[in-house]
């Protein structure tokens, strides 16, 4: 539980992204629809215009919770910015809002990013600063949940999306794939993004997961897509888990890119009923402790078999056999 | 002075009111029948000493002979006719028409709303102004109106009707309206008034849209070919929505009737067939003045009122505007009580005890949210252009107290994105696709006309409707992603959400404008506008299959509409939601399946519970210290486990510095051992309290962010 030795107020931020343009590299400038955002999703898609950009501009509209311009305020000089973090190239860029009217709640103002400067998903907040108890630049409020905005992706979407690349093992440029010649699909988690990559060269996968038949061919490629993103899940998760940051107590940080994301989202079942942050102790502890780290083996898997909605998928594809087997002694 | 009609056809009617022939009005004033000719053919007028004499004739007062605004009331009283039974021994229980309509004060804004905008006087190029007015009477004012409608006539047949109460529909609805008045003591009136709009003119019992709404049923006149078809099946809700059976109408009308135009007054009472006195009675009776030309001069007509007249009937209208007036008696509002319609379940309903349907307060929430939602377009204008319809709702009680102050309906309010839309499409500043929140994109779609009287498959034409798409203006513009469909009178027909959009798509609003309101250069435009009128079920809600359809153009005429539904969802589709990616690596299963989402979490194991931090409040010490105090909820369990608190300061990245505790105590709940609270069993709640070590902070405390913690195990 967090706290601040000043007053704030006691509502969120509400942020709304309202258009995004991109400057091209030779000089002209590409309004995006408004597909390319979505107010849902809280998500931004860069994307959608390849890699052919140099910086986005995105417009956004703020509005303060009320009690922000309150006669009885105990702050003064009220600025609203919308700043981007980038957790994997640590940039930090802030924009200052401006108030729409005199005695309106909404600011706006667009705010440019440069390509060069992201990877991949940045995170994109609203603070309302002021000058508190005669220090200035205390944030009085925030939004509570961020706009992802995305440079990479060409889907609006707020969760992070694994890469999929299908590959011949056997010719494929990347080399090292030879060696996994004979497996129908492997994991990188050392990449940007943990990427699967399927193997071309067995007969029928790449059809089969393409593929949007119904019946019994759509519930084996069901029960192939829960096959493989139970070994993803679980590859991600220790991908994430060993190679965190340790504070000088020993206690593991949170990552703050795609490792995060997914540890945020598996350790609660991994490590049930407690705070993530408690959780992501206790699996840190056991994996480098001296006992433990095998008892939580049966943790992960189950958490990736969650993930993958592996019963969901075998159940299908069993009443669906079932089914068939009826069908054919008739 | 006001000056009324010309003397001679006055002086006509009050003698055949009156049932006096030429002769016996000469007779009296001691003047041949030949002067009294001279004056009713208007060759000639009386002296003013026989203008007194006249009154004295006529058994009224000089100033009514001079002014001849009002009938004398010489004749026969205004009063009550009804129907007497059929010969043939026939019984009616109750209009067929009203039955179609239950009392719904929504429905009964849309029908009446659309008459009055068919009855627009549309060479003055301005809207027609509409007020709904709810009035509740209560003690003398209720006793006064009562008298005014010559209640103690009436009830007789109420009572009548009451006996029948347990048999039918109609029976039973009359009866709780009558019980309501009694038990209660108020009696709540709906007054429905335009202005700038015809009247209803024409001749008491000849085509016209007089005997359209007061002689006929489902009869329809209308005044263009984009009508909504005026004063048709509609009318009947007026007489729905009273549970007492029983409208009044005052009209001003725009063409003169007998040389005048101003308070032509009526009533009509629908009521089943009833014995009253040994009496058969058919069903509906009128309130007017005997008509002597009438078979026994029992028939009432309308009669031109005076002031007063129409001011105790509470039909006085504001101005001399032509327009009608209707007040419906006993105004209830069943539908009400079905917690509202699917789109309107984010009302607020104040529920008092007994469940109301004569609550005035909510009949005007809910009057002005339908008006809103069908009747937006009609009070939109821009780009120079005027709103075709004005609207405001009022409620008072008795003697002008004001229970809810007149609301003009506001489209930019009850329709936001939508309103904005029509506005940007009038001022002509829609663009091709959307690229900032707020825009309105404008998209043609086309509407393929069959070739009138059969041929299946020709196309007589294709008529480019207007697609209009705009963002949804915030949470309270719902029901989101519909499109509003509507024609010439600008009437929202179709309300329709566009199916299979892609999951995160933003909200938004959509108007197809077809027929007459796509524009004047729009191709078709007429035909359109017909055949999509063809289209209309009496209930102007959709565009389908009708007999006129089937009967004017072919069976299949319908799947042009469908094709047009098909078309219009395809381009909303286009503007708002991303293009149909080339196909992507690796199947669109599997990505789903690699998305990091929130699942439902697991379910915690069964063994010792975790108490969690509530609550923290912390102050600044005089040393710099964080003096806290915290409360800790803990789950039901049989064993608890022992936590330990950590105070850190809150870093933006990176590790977080941790403080030192100077002093920590269980207040409540637990105790402190060694820097680890022991929670008592059983506890449900703990409170401890803990001050930091400000040595061990690394910055000035007034300048940090405080972060408590409590961890499981050794607290590292």
């Amino acid at each position: 539980m967090k706290i601040y030795p000043y007053k704030r107020l006691g509502r969120p931020i509400a942020l709304r992204v309202t258009s995004v343009a991109l400057e091209l590299a030779d000089g002209t400038r590409e309004p995006l629809d408004t597909s390319a955002y979505s107010t849902q999703q809280q998500a931004v898609a860069l994307g959608v215009a390849g890699h052919d950009w140099v910086s986005a501009v995105i417009g956004v509209s703020a509005t303060l919770p009320p009690g922000a311009d309150a006669e009885d305020a105990p702050w003064s000089d009220l600025r609203v910015l919308a700043v981007l973090t980038d957790g994997e190239t640590n940039i930090r860029t802030s924009t200052a809002l401006t108030r729409d009217t005199d005695d309106s709640r909404d600011w706006s103002g667009s705010l440019e990013i440069y390509r060069d400067d992201h990877l991949g998903r940045a995170s994109l907040a609203a603070y309302a600063v002021a000058t508190v108890d005669g220090v200035a630049g205390r944030s009085i409020a925030e939004t509570d949940r961020s706009w992802t905005v995305d440079t990479v992706s060409d889907e609006p979407v707020a969760g992070l999306q694994l890469e999929v690349q299908k590959a011949s093992f056997t010719k494929s440029s990347r080399e090292w794939l030879r060696a996994y010649a004979d497996a129908p699909w492997i994991v990188d988690t050392s990449a940007r993004v943990p990427t699967v990559f399927v193997n071309s060269d067995v007969d029928g996968i790449v059809g089969l997961l393409d593929s949007s038949a119904s019946g019994v061919e759509s519930k084996v490629r069901d029960l192939l897509v829960a096959q493989m993103a139970t070994d993803v899940w679980t590859a991600v998760f220790h991908g994430a888990i060993g190679d965190l940051e340790v504070e000088p107590g020993g206690t593991p940080v949170f990552p703050t890119d795609w490792q995060g994301e997914v540890l945020r989202e598996m350790l609660p079942d991994v490590v049930p009923g407690v705070h993530v942050e408690e959780a992501l102790r206790q699996v840190h502890r056991r994996r480098t402790g001296d006992a433990g780290w095998a008892e939580l083996q049966t943790r992960i898997h189950y958490a990736a078999i969650r993930r993958a909605e592996a019963s969901k998928a075998l159940g299908y594809a069993i009443r669906s056999l079932e089914q068939a087997n009826r069908e054919s002694e008739k | 002075m006001e000056t009324g009609e010309e003397f001679g056809p006055w002086l006509a009617r009050q003698l055949k009111l009156a049932g006096k022939t030429q002769a016996e009005l000469a007779d009296e004033l001691g003047l041949t029948r030949a002067a009294v000719s001279a004056w009713i053919t208007g060759r000639s007028t009386p002296r003013p000493t026989v203008m007194a004499d006249i009154a004295k004739a006529l058994g009224t007062d000089l100033g009514t002979v001079h002014t001849r605004t009002t009938d004398t009331q010489a004749g026969l009283p205004v009063t009550w006719y009804h129907r007497p039974g059929y010969p043939d021994g026939g019984r009616e229980l109750g209009n067929a028409a009203a039955f179609a309509f239950d009392a719904d004060v929504q429905v009964l804004a849309r029908e009446t709303c659309q008459n009055s905008l068919d009855e627009r006087l549309r060479e003055n190029g301005r809207p027609v102004r509409v007020r709904y007015t709810l009035h509740e009477l209560t003690g003398e004012h209720l006793d006064a109106f009562r008298d005014a409608i010559r209640w103690n006539d009436l009830f007789p047949h109420y009572q009548a009707v009451s006996e029948l109460a347990a048999h039918q529909k109609v029976g039973r609805v009359v009866d709780a309206g009558v019980r309501d008045m009694y038990e209660k003591g108020r009696l709540v009136l709906l007054r429905i008034d335009d202005y700038n709009a015809s009247g209803l003119i024409g001749d008491d019992y000849e085509d016209g849209k007089f005997a359209a709404v007061v002689r006929r049923q489902l009869e329809s006149l209308k005044s263009g070919p984009s009508a909504g078809g005026s004063y048709g099946l509609g009318k009947a809700t007026l007489w729905a929505t009273s549970a007492l059976g029983l409208v009044l109408i005052n009209s001003t009308l725009s063409v003169p009737h007998e040389g005048r135009t101003e308070r032509r007054l009526i009533g009509r009472l629908e009521l089943p067939w009833r014995r009253v006195h040994g009496e058969t009675f058919a069903g509906p009776a009128w309130f007017g003045r005997p008509d002597p030309d009438s078979k026994n001069g029992e028939v009432v007509r309308s009669w031109w009122a005076d002031e007063e007249t129409a001011a105790r009937l509470h039909l006085t209208r504001d101005s001399d505007e032509p327009g009608t007036s209707f007040l419906i008696v006993g105004a209830h509002d069943v539908a009400s009580l079905e917690g509202d319609g699917p789109d309107l379940d984010d009302q607020i309903v104040e529920e008092e005890g007994d469940e109301d349907t004569r609550d005035i307060k909510r009949m005007h929430t809910r009057l002005v949210q339908a008006l809103g939602r069908d009747f937006w377009a009609a009070m939109t204008g821009g780009g120079g252009r005027l709103p075709l319809l004005e609207v405001s709702v009022r409620a008072l009680r008795n003697d002008g107290e004001v229970v809810v102050e007149e609301t003009k309906v506001d489209p930019s309010v009850e329709q936001p994105s939508r309103t904005r839309a029509l506005r940007a499409f009038y001022e002509g500043t829609t663009v091709d696709r959307l690229t900032e929140a707020g825009q309105v994109a404008m998209r043609n779609v086309p509407l393929k006309l069959p070739v009138p009287g059969g041929a299946a498959g020709g196309t007589s034409g294709i008529h480019q409707a207007v697609l209009l798409v705009t963002e949804a203006d915030g949470d309270k513009d719902r029901p989101i992603n519909q499109v509003h469909s509507l024609r010439g009178n600008r009437m929202t027909v179709r309300k329709a959400t566009v199916p299979r959009l892609p999951i995160g798509t933003n909200p938004f609003q959509a108007v197809l404008l077809a027929g007459a309101a796509a524009g004047d250069t729009a191709p078709f435009a007429e035909e359109a506008e017909q055949f999509l009128r063809a289209a209309e079920p009496p209930e102007h809600d959709r565009w389908g299959q009708t007999e006129e359809l089937t009967l004017r153009w072919s069976p299949s005429a319908y799947r042009r509409i469908e094709g047009l539904t098909r078309e219009v969802n395809n381009a909303v589709r286009e503007l708002v939601a991303r293009p149909k990616r080339t196909v992507r690596e690796g199947g669109e299963a599997l990505r789903k399946a690699l998305t990091v989402k929130s699942r439902p979490k697991a379910k915690a194991p069964t063994g010792p519970v975790i108490p969690v931090l509530k609550n923290l409040d912390a102050t600044i010490g005089a040393a710099g210290e964080w003096v806290i105090d915290a409360e800790v909820s803990i789950p039901r369990g049989d064993e608890i486990v022992p936590m330990v608190p950590v105070a850190l300061m809150d870093v933006r990245s990176g590790g977080r510095p941790k403080l030192d505790w100077a002093e920590l105590e269980g207040v409540e709940g637990c105790e402190v051992q060694e820097g680890v609270l022991r929670f008592t069993p059983g506890a449900r709640r703990a409170v401890f309290r803990g001050v930091t070590d400000a040595g061990s902070h690394p910055v000035r405390t007034a300048l940090t962010r405080l972060v408590v913690e409590l961890r499981a195990g050794k607290g590292e």
